[in-house]
């Protein structure tokens, strides 16, 4: 049984959002595979309002790095320790067997060499793997320089694997964490990339990393725009076929000169994950959302800004606008959308049916005609003021929401996703195997219907 | 009329063979029986199957949906279930896209409210393991879930035998390795394994360590986690 004190370092350690454990506080989301359930689980919640989910923890905090935000690099005064990888293994199964946990989510900082610590990986995640025929979830953090072998020997033993990106430009990386280079971290992503493509080919059964791979931006301790970032993800989701890219708002923990002394609001990083949302889901391009060179605006949501800057399209009549267009109404998420699009068949609807159907119409009544009526502001200036942020109480609620960690999530698909997914394609059932980095296919490729698609509404999946 | 029903599927379902044609009727569990004139509804099994059939063929997903609805652990859940039954034999067919209907609405609701709970508790249930290796967990859930989530657990550990016992009804789902089954369990006593303090005492540990203060937000960790659901966690004891 490992010891308490070394539990506690090794996990104190993994929880800051700027190291090598992180990949997006609390939303990492498990998506088991094996014995795990198709949807990912809470299994507890801290004060701090995060979801348990994953046994998240270093397997050492000894690092030979100086990341300049990292609170574990090598010059660090902070108390150090390696576990064993049988430690690791043994804690793993029995928190798993007492339903503590879905899964593992095992990072390390470069203890000695990239390839020793990348092989002390590979042995946790084997031992569970084989010796303890372990089938729950489980998240590796690859180590950027390790021996490409290692790289691959691990990827057939885990669900997912993550190299984070950590700062958006070559320039900034360099700057902040100078061992690292995004070629280092581009390469063995695109290595995975390749063999997984090579494992489906040969294979039509098992698995090569069947929840993909992630990444991780810090927001806000370097100098680039909103606009940049949300670029970079869409590049990442179309070329790189990534499931998720987690973004973390910078938070002080280490004194340094090149490094902002304040906190990123949560604001920011928030308005990126709405955005990050819309590409994903909503069927929005990067250059849509973020104009080349700006900052999301932090006073509106990103798609209320979107049609703030396009009032042309709008107010689209709810009894008749396609499901595309109903998803660009501020307020109307994929949920809603989707029931809309599924009561409008049996009768049209007024503005009393979709408050009956909670459908929130704060936002969405300056947007929307129901029957031909309108119960919005009566100009554009109007609606600007009601809409921005001071105006609205609902913000510090909505953003507690939207951190809810994605239960729904198989490997990056959510319900908004399935369900969008699902009702987009009308019912067409199998885009069998589908699903690597296209917008919407893994939704498509959880449900089959319609009907399908109701039940995860009203039931589980 | 009202209408009593002894909370089965099969008593239900009789039950809405003798209510259907009435306009007024208002079917509750046994157990809330109101003063003044009441039907008890004695279960007869081959009509209700023929109903059953009779309702498999106009909607495919309808008998499990009347499943979940019995489980729920709400004021009038049978009367729910029996209007959103009465309108699919009504219009013969599925209805549960016509969700600006009140009694499609309110079964939706009801069947959402069960279905969030299984979710939960698939992550909420704390097993501890007995001297025997055998795993224990107490719980105390809305709805009368216990055997969904023992059918969970049997696929995640399939070599451990387990008690999931639902300590409000009590009732107990057991997996004993090969069968799985339900009994009626007052109250259990458990001889710990020698490991299971120690276990604890790390699954604590880890649940203080991975917080972070600063952040606080209760109200939030309150709404994702009832106060009512804390009393069988191991980090909240
Ligand atoms: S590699 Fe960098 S981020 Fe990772 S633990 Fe070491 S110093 Fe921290």
């Amino acid at each position: 049984m490992i010891s308490e004190e070394k539990l506690k370092i090794l996990t104190e350690s993994a929880k800051y959002d700027v190291s090598c454990s992180s990949s997006g506080s609390g939303r990492t989301n498990g998506g088991g595979m094996g014995n795990a359930a198709p949807a990912g689980c809470c299994h507890s919640f801290t004060p701090d309002g995060r979801c348990i989910s994953l046994l998240k923890i270093l397997l050492s905090n000894r690092c030979i790095y100086s990341c300049r935000y990292c609170p574990n690099r090598a010059d660090a005064d902070v108390p150090r320790a390696s576990a064993t990888p049988e430690e690791i293994a043994e804690l793993t199964l029995d928190f798993y067997k007492r339903n503590y946990i879905e899964g593992l989510f095992l990072s390390s900082a470069v203890e000695k060499t990239p390839d020793f610590t990348m092989e002390r990986l590979l042995a946790a995640v084997r031992l569970l793997r084989t010796k303890y025929r372990f089938h729950g979830y489980i998240h590796l953090k690859g180590i950027p320089r390790a021996d490409a072998g290692l790289v691959s020997e691990a990827a057939k033993y885990a669900d997912r694997m993550s190299y984070n990106l950590e700062l958006p430009t070559e320039a900034s990386l360099k700057l902040l964490a100078p061992q690292k280079s995004t070629e280092s971290l581009l390469s063995p992503m695109r290595q995975l990339v390749k063999e997984k493509a090579e494992f489906k080919e040969e294979h039509k059964k098992g698995h090569f990393l069947p929840a993909g791979q992630t990444t991780q931006l810090i927001v806000g301790a370097s100098p680039e725009p909103d606009s940049r970032i949300v670029r970079l993800s869409e590049a990442l989701y179309h070329k790189m076929g990534l499931k998720r890219v987690y973004y973390s708002s910078y938070v002080p923990v280490v004194q340094d000169s090149l490094l902002p002394t304040l906190p990123v609001g949560q604001l920011r990083e928030h308005r990126l994950y709405q955005a990050d949302w819309l590409l994903r889901f909503y069927g929005f391009t990067a250059e849509e959302i973020a104009p080349e060179g700006e900052n999301l605006p932090l006073e509106y949501d990103p798609k209320c800004a979107w049609a703030l800057r396009n009032p042309q399209c709008f107010p689209v009549e709810v009894n008749t606008a396609p499901l595309e267009m109903l998803l660009r109404v501020p307020g109307i998420g994929g949920r809603g959308a989707y029931k809309i699009t599924e009561a409008r068949r049996y009768a049209a609807l007024d503005f009393g049916d979709l408050k009956r159907m909670r459908i929130v119409l704060k936002r969405a009544k300056h947007f929307i005609t129901c029957k031909g009526k309108y119960l919005g502001a009566k100009d554009e200036r109007a609606v600007k003021g009601l809409l921005a942020l001071g105006a609205r109480q609902d913000e510090a609620r909505q953003m507690s929401l939207f951190d809810e960690p994605e239960r729904w999530s198989l490997g990056g698909a959510d319900s908004a996703g399935v369900l969008v997914g699902a009702a987009i394609l009308g019912g067409a059932g199998s885009a069998g195997g589908a699903g690597e980095g296209r917008m919407l296919s893994p939704a498509v490729w959880l449900l089959g219907t319609r009907e399908t698609a109701l039940a995860a509404l009203t039931g589980e999946l | 009329m009202i209408y009593l029903t002894d909370g089965t599927r099969d008593g239900f379902l009789t039950a809405f063979l003798a209510a259907w044609g009435d306009e007024e009727a208002v079917l509750l569990p046994k157990n809330k029986r109101p003063l003044g004139p009441c039907v008890e509804i004695v279960p007869d099994p081959k009509r209700a199957q023929k109903a059953l059939c009779r309702f498999r063929e106009l909607d495919g997903g309808c008998m499990r949906e009347l499943d979940r609805l019995l489980r729920c652990g709400d004021e009038g859940h049978i009367q729910t279930a029996f209007r959103y039954l009465l309108l699919i034999a009504k219009r013969g067919g599925p209805v549960r896209g016509m969700l600006s209907h009140p009694d499609v609405l309110k079964a939706e609701q009801a069947l959402r409210r069960v279905a969030h709970e299984i979710d939960r508790m698939k992550g909420f249930v704390r097993f501890s393991e007995s001297a025997s290796g055998a795993l224990y967990a107490p719980l105390s859930p809305d709805n009368d879930i216990v055997d969904i989530l023992a059918r969970h657990f049997q696929k995640r550990l399939p070599e451990y035998p387990f008690v999931l016992h639902d300590v409000k009804r009590k009732k107990a789902a057991v997996w004993d390795g090969e069968h799985l089954f339900l009994a009626p369990l007052e109250k259990a006593e458990v001889m710990l394994s020698a490991d299971e303090d120690g276990w604890q005492t790390l699954w604590k540990t880890y649940y203080s360590a991975v917080n972070i203060p600063s952040r606080e937000r209760l109200r939030q960790q309150r709404g994702y986690l009832p106060v009512r659901y804390r009393k069988f966690m191991t980090e909240f004891q």
